[in-house]
C-alpha cells in the first residue's frame, strides 16, 4: 500500500526524515513506567473532563458564557503567568554584571541542552529555593533565591538549574496550568450550580421528581470531579518532578550532584520557621523543593514527591548512566 | 525543534542534541577572508570546551585523548594543555603557529568524544583571532554552527564588531543566525 505509484518518494521520505530525527537526538534509556503513569493521568484527566462537559451539555446554554470566560481566564493566566509569578514572589531580574557566575552556569546548560537562554531572576529569600515559569522556552524566567546560590556549591547549583530549565524545556508551566485550568472550571460550575440550583424548582412542565434528582446529583458529581480532578493534578505535578530531576541528571551528566543539593535544601528547609514560608505556599508546584514539607500532608496531596523517592529515583538514573 | 522533540518534551522526557562536527573545517577557509576582510589574523591557540561527566568510560576516554594529544605533537608539533575552569567544564587548548594543524587537532578531539559516546556534553570549539581586543568564533556543537563572540570589559560585548564578522563570513562560513543562540562564553582560557 505504502508504493503508491502517485506518490513514489512520499512514505520513503517521510522514514528518510524520522530516522534522522531519531538520530539526532540521543535515545537515553526509558523511563517506560513514568511515561505510562503520565499518560494515564493525562488520559484518566481527559475521560473526566469528558463526562464533566457532557453533563453540561445535557444542562443548557449558560455554561457556554460561562466557558467563554473561563476560556479568557486561561488565556490571561498562559500569557501573563510569568509576570504574576514573579511579582508575587518579589522576584528581580537580574543582569549579566550582577550575577556573573549565575548567568555563565545557566548559559553554558543551554548551550548543551540546545535552548535560547531564558531570563534570570533572583528572590532575596533565606529559604533556598528556585523555580521557573514562562509559557514557553523563548519567554521563561529561571529564578533562584539568594539563599539557593550561597548554600550551594556549583556542581549542586547546576543540578538544580539544569532542573528548572527541564522544566522549562517540557513546558510544564503550560502543562501545569492547563491542567489546574481545567480543575478551576469544574469547581467554579460546581459552585455555581449549588447557588443556582436553588432557585430551579419552579420550572415548567416535565418529570418534577427526575429534575429534583438532577439537582441533588450534579452537585455531587461536580464535586466528585473537583477532588478527583484535584488529586490527579498533584499526581502530574509529581510525575513531571521525576521527569525534571532526570532531565537535570541527563543535563549536567551528574545525578549524584541533584542528589546532594535535594538533601542540601531539604535539610536546611526543615531547620527554617513555618511563618517565613507561610508566604511561599501558593507557588509549590513551581519550586524545587515544596516549602510545606513534612509528614503532617498527605503524600496524595502533595505536588512534589519526597526527597527519599526523588533520591532513590536518581540512584536508579545513576546506576543506568555507570553501567 | 521538530515534533518529535516538542511531543517528547510535552511528556517530559529529556533528549539532548547530538554533537555535529561536519562543518567545523569550514573556519579553515574562513580565517582567509578575516584576514583579507578585516585584518584580523588567526592567534596560535585553539579551544575545546567539554563537561567532565560520571560514567564509567570516561576516564578511559580522558587517557585516550591525552595519548592522542601526545602523538599529535610529537608530529605536527601542537602542544597542548587541559584544564578545569570554575565552572568545572574541562578546557583542551591547543597551541601551533600552523592554524590548519590546530583545527584539525580540536576536530581530532571532538571526533574521539564523539566516538566514545560523550558527544553530548561538548559545549563548544573556540578559535582567537587577534586584534587589539580577543575575537573569537565559538563552534556550537548543537547547532553545527559558527558564531562570533567579542568580550569587552564588564561582561558586555562588541555587537557591533560581531554583526560585521557574521555578515562578512556568512556565505562562507555555517554562521548562527538567531542572535539569541549567540551564547557568551566568559574568562575563556586562551
Amino acid at each position: 500500500m505504502w508504493g503508491n505509484p502517485r506518490f513514489p518518494c512520499t512514505w520513503n521520505y517521510l522514514k528518510k526524515k524520522y530516522e534522522y530525527e531519531m538520530d539526532r537526538m540521543v535515545r537515553w534509556p526509558r523511563d517506560l513506567g513514568l511515561d505510562v503513569r503520565m499518560v494515564v493521568t493525562m488520559v484518566l484527566l481527559m475521560v473526566i473532563y469528558f463526562v464533566f462537559l457532557s453533563v453540561l451539555a445535557y444542562l443548557g446554554v449558560e455554561t457556554i458564557i460561562l466557558m467563554g470566560i473561563m476560556v479568557l481566564m486561561l488565556l490571561l493566566q498562559y500569557f501573563f503567568s510569568d509576570r504574576m509569578v514573579l511579582w508575587s514572589m518579589g522576584a528581580k531580574e537580574v543582569s549579566e554584571q550582577e550575577e556573573p557566575r549565575l548567568h555563565e552556569t545557566v548559559t553554558r546548560l543551554c548551550a548543551i541542552a540546545g535552548i535560547p537562554r531564558p531570563k534570570i531572576a533572583v528572590v532575596n529569600s533565606n529559604v533556598p529555593n528556585a523555580f521557573a515559569t514562562g509559557r514557553n522556552p523563548r519567554n521563561s524566567v529561571v529564578a533562584v533565591t539568594t539563599s539557593l546560590v550561597s548554600t550551594l556549591s556549583q556542581g549542586e547549583l547546576e543540578a538544580v538549574i539544569a532542573h528548572e530549565l527541564s522544566h522549562v524545556k517540557n513546558r510544564d508551566v503550560m502543562v501545569i496550568t492547563f491542567a489546574g485550568f481545567l480543575s478551576t472550571a469544574a469547581y467554579f460550575l460546581f459552585r455555581n450550580w449549588l447557588q443556582y440550583g436553588s432557585g430551579f424548582t419552579s420550572s415548567s412542565g416535565g418529570r418534577k421528581s427526575d429534575k429534583a434528582a438532577l439537582l441533588i446529583i450534579i452537585p455531587l458529581l461536580a464535586a466528585v470531579v473537583w477532588l478527583i480532578s484535584f488529586l490527579l493534578i498533584k499526581a502530574l505535578s509529581r510525575y513531571r518532578e521525576f521527569a525534571a530531576d532526570r532531565g537535570s541528571a541527563i543535563l549536567t551528566g551528574n545525578p549524584s550532584q541533584l542528589a546532594s543539593a535535594l538533601v542540601k535544601i531539604s535539610g536546611k528547609m526543615e531547620s527554617v520557621p513555618t511563618r517565613d514560608l507561610r508566604n511561599v505556599e501558593g507557588m509549590n508546584a513551581f519550586f524545587i523543593i515544596p516549602a510545606i514539607s513534612g509528614t503532617s500532608i498527605l503524600n496524595l496531596l502533595s505536588t512534589h514527591p519526597t526527597v527519599e523517592q526523588r533520591l532513590e529515583a536518581l540512584e536508579r538514573i545513576q546506576r543506568e548512566m555507570k553501567g | 525543534m521538530g515534533w518529535k522533540d516538542t511531543l517528547d518534551s510535552l511528556f517530559g522526557k529529556t533528549t539532548l542534541p547530538k554533537a555535529t562536527i561536519d562543518d567545523l573545517f569550514s573556519i579553515s577557509t574562513a580565517r582567509v577572508t578575516m584576514e583579507s576582510g578585516l585584518n584580523l589574523k588567526p592567534s596560535t591557540a585553539a579551544g575545546l570546551c567539554f563537561k567532565p561527566i560520571e560514567s564509567a568510560n570516561f576516564p578511559a576516554t580522558r587517557t585516550e585523548i591525552e595519548e592522542l594529544l601526545q602523538l599529535s605533537s610529537r608530529e605536527t608539533g601542537t602542544t597542548y594543555r587541559i584544564t578545569t575552569d570554575e565552572f568545572r567544564f574541562t578546557w583542551v587548548v591547543l597551541e601551533d603557529p600552523d592554524f590548519d594543524d590546530l583545527v584539525t587537532g580540536i576536530h581530532l578531539v571532538s571526533q574521539t568524544l564523539i566516538e566514545r559516546g560523550f558527544g553530548t556534553y561538548l559545549l563548544c570549539a573556540v578559535f582567537r583571532f587577534e586584534d587589539t581586543k580577543p575575537v573569537y568564533w565559538i563552534y556550537n556543537f548543537k547547532q553545527g554552527q559558527y558564531y562570533p563572540f567579542v568580550p569587552l570589559a564588564d561582561k558586555k560585548r562588541d555587537n557591533a564588531a560581531e554583526f560585521r564578522m557574521k555578515s562578512l563570513l556568512e556565505k562562507e562560513l555555517p554562521v548562527e543566525k538567531d542572535a539569541g543562540m549567540w551564547y557568551p562564553l566568559w574568562g575563556i582560557p586562551l
